[in-house]
């Protein structure tokens, strides 16, 4: 009998940080190479002070804004609470409101024919192209942000909500008609929890255009958050304000988009048809 | 029959709509006041003589000319580089390693919140309002791009090289023509986001386009200005929307029979 070594069927196990080293040398020399070409730029004077400040600095003022007020009369985590507070309450209704209405537009016809035209003529306007009707109307403070917001949230639940459910399984939907299940309980036995994937893409669209909009509400029309911070570092020309607005910025919509992801794969996943 | 019958109630469905949000809106008008909600016969009469004078030294159709122009500027601009980037990062690992901790570092601010910056770096001209639809674009181009490629099937790809196709052969005749069917719908959603830019990037401002319109409306407090300036950027983003659609179908024949 030939002696037989048995082989490996997989390579011996490296060590966790060396093969992670190696799988991602490049993307962190890019990054750091990325971070020190802006460094260099400013340092070098190639752009003035005044257009943008070096990432060192910015890490700097960062953790200063924590509990420095000046300039703009709140810290870093008033104005971003009072964001995540806007956008989010204006998502929820839009998500009460929204996902209703395309559920509801998908599954009864009457209700399609007599929405969709009225729908799907106000959608090709930008919802921030509503801020002057909505200041007009609602008075420059809270009312009018959470209206355009709710406005640029509301329209991704409806459309996802509404194809969504015109996905449902036709087979099922009629052999719970055959089962004697009246109309409204296939509605919500069948059609809504096939709609649920689609309503949570639909989601996260929506987080991303209610961020979006947020952003833009408050530089136009704002005494706090996020948005006017940016802006008020422009009035200024204090690059480093703006910049630490926009991290902020970007930081919170990526946690949130990471927040609605998890909540989809622990949700979506146990309830999928 | 009985499709012709139904086809005519889902026609008479949709005019009773139009009619119910007419009617809902002259009550609404009626109810607030010409000062908060003109009707729409006030709307439509403000239209005509917004088209036929000028607002704040320009016509209405130099006004859409401007938008339009910085637009259609940004979005070349972001279609030229986005594209081939977004492909360069889904065919090749090492661009994508280069590429992608920059790009994922700067994608989730959106591209209104670059407004500030850009005004301090670029003057308040056209320079700012180019930049913000560019880099609103320009993400979606690159990750719809990269997006095709990705999820391009491994098997056409496989099935090239057992037949002897050289790496490019596989990229240019290959790969990229299945990944085109994304890459057309990141060529639709750039543009109604670089659409959206502009109108943001002139809300906050601007001394001519579309979205100064509106800003000059509630400025003088003449709401049916604002009205039609608001109805103006929906038809053109409408119109862009559907020009659009007709080119990816003269471009894209492959993809007619999944629309329907």
């Amino acid at each position: 009998m030939p002696d037989v070594k048995p082989v490996a069927a997989h390579p011996p196990p490296q060590p966790k940080i060396k093969s992670m080293l190696r799988e991602y040398w490049i993307s962190v020399a890019s990054l750091i190479g990325f971070l020190c070409f802006w460094e260099a730029l400013c340092r070098f004077g190639i752009v003035g002070s005044y257009q943008l400040v070096p990432p060192s600095e910015v890490f700097s003022v960062f953790l200063e804004k924590f509990w420095d007020t000046s300039p703009d009369g709140a810290t870093l985590q008033v104005h971003t609470l009072t964001s995540l507070g806007l956008a989010l309450g204006a998502f929820a209704m839009a998500m009460l409101t929204g996902i209703p209405l395309g559920l509801f537009m998908g599954w009864y016809k009457p209700v399609r024919i007599l929405a969709r035209p009225i729908f799907d003529s106000m959608r090709p306007i930008p919802p921030i192209a509503w801020i002057s009707l909505a200041i007009l109307w609602l008075g420059i403070g809270y009312t009018a942000k959470v209206f355009i917001i709710w406005l640029s949230a509301f329209v991704p639940c409806v459309i996802n909500a509404y194809i969504g459910i015109t996905l449902a399984n036709p087979v099922l939907i009629r052999v719970s008609n055959i089962y004697g299940a009246s109309n409204w309980e296939t509605f919500r036995k069948i059609g809504v929890p096939s709609a649920i994937p689609m309503i949570f893409t639909g989601l996260k669209l929506s987080l991303n255009a209610a961020w979006t909009t947020l952003v833009a509400a408050e530089l136009l029309a704002a005494s706090e958050g996020l948005g006017f911070l940016i802006q008020m570092g422009r009035r200024i020309a204090r690059p480093d304000i703006i910049i630490v607005g926009m991290i902020a910025i970007g930081f919170s919509g990526a946690l949130m988009s990471a927040l609605l992801s998890y909540i989809e794969s622990r949700f979506a996943s146990s309830r999928s048809l | 029959m009985q499709g012709i019958l139904e086809k005519n109630l889902e026609r008479a469905g949709t005019l009773a709509s139009f009619a119910i949000l007419l009617v809902f809106w002259q009550l609404c008008a009626m109810r607030m006041g010409a000062a908060y909600l003109p009707s729409p016969v006030t709307v439509l009469q403000k239209a005509v003589i917004m088209f036929r004078e000028s607002i704040g030294g320009n016509s209405m159709f130099a006004h859409i000319g401007y938008s339009l122009r910085r637009v259609l500027a940004a979005y070349l601009l972001a279609g030229v580089l986005g594209i081939p980037l977004g492909i360069a990062m889904g065919w090749n690992t090492t661009v994508h390693k280069i590429v992608n901790p920059v790009f994922e570092l700067l994608r989730p601010i959106p591209p209104l919140a670059w407004i500030p910056l850009a005004i301090l770096w670029l003057g308040i001209g056209e320079g700012p309002k180019i930049f913000i639809c560019f880099v609103g674009a320009f993400v979606v181009f690159v990750l719809n791009a990269y997006t095709g490629m990705r999820y391009t099937e491994r098997l056409l790809i496989d099935a090239a090289r057992t037949f002897g196709a050289t790496r490019n052969q596989q990229l240019f005749n290959v790969a990229i023509p299945a990944s085109l069917p994304s890459v057309f719908a990141g060529v639709q959603n750039a543009m109604s986001m670089a659409w959206m830019c502009v109108v943001a990037a002139e809300l906050v401002g601007a001394r001519e386009g579309v979205g100064f319109i509106i800003i000059q409306g509630g400025d003088l407090g003449d709401v049916p200005m604002i009205i039609v300036g608001m109805v103006t950027i929906g038809l053109i983003g409408f119109f862009l929307a559907v020009s659009l659609r007709l080119l990816e179908r003269m471009l894209c024949p492959w993809r007619r029979d999944l629309n329907q």
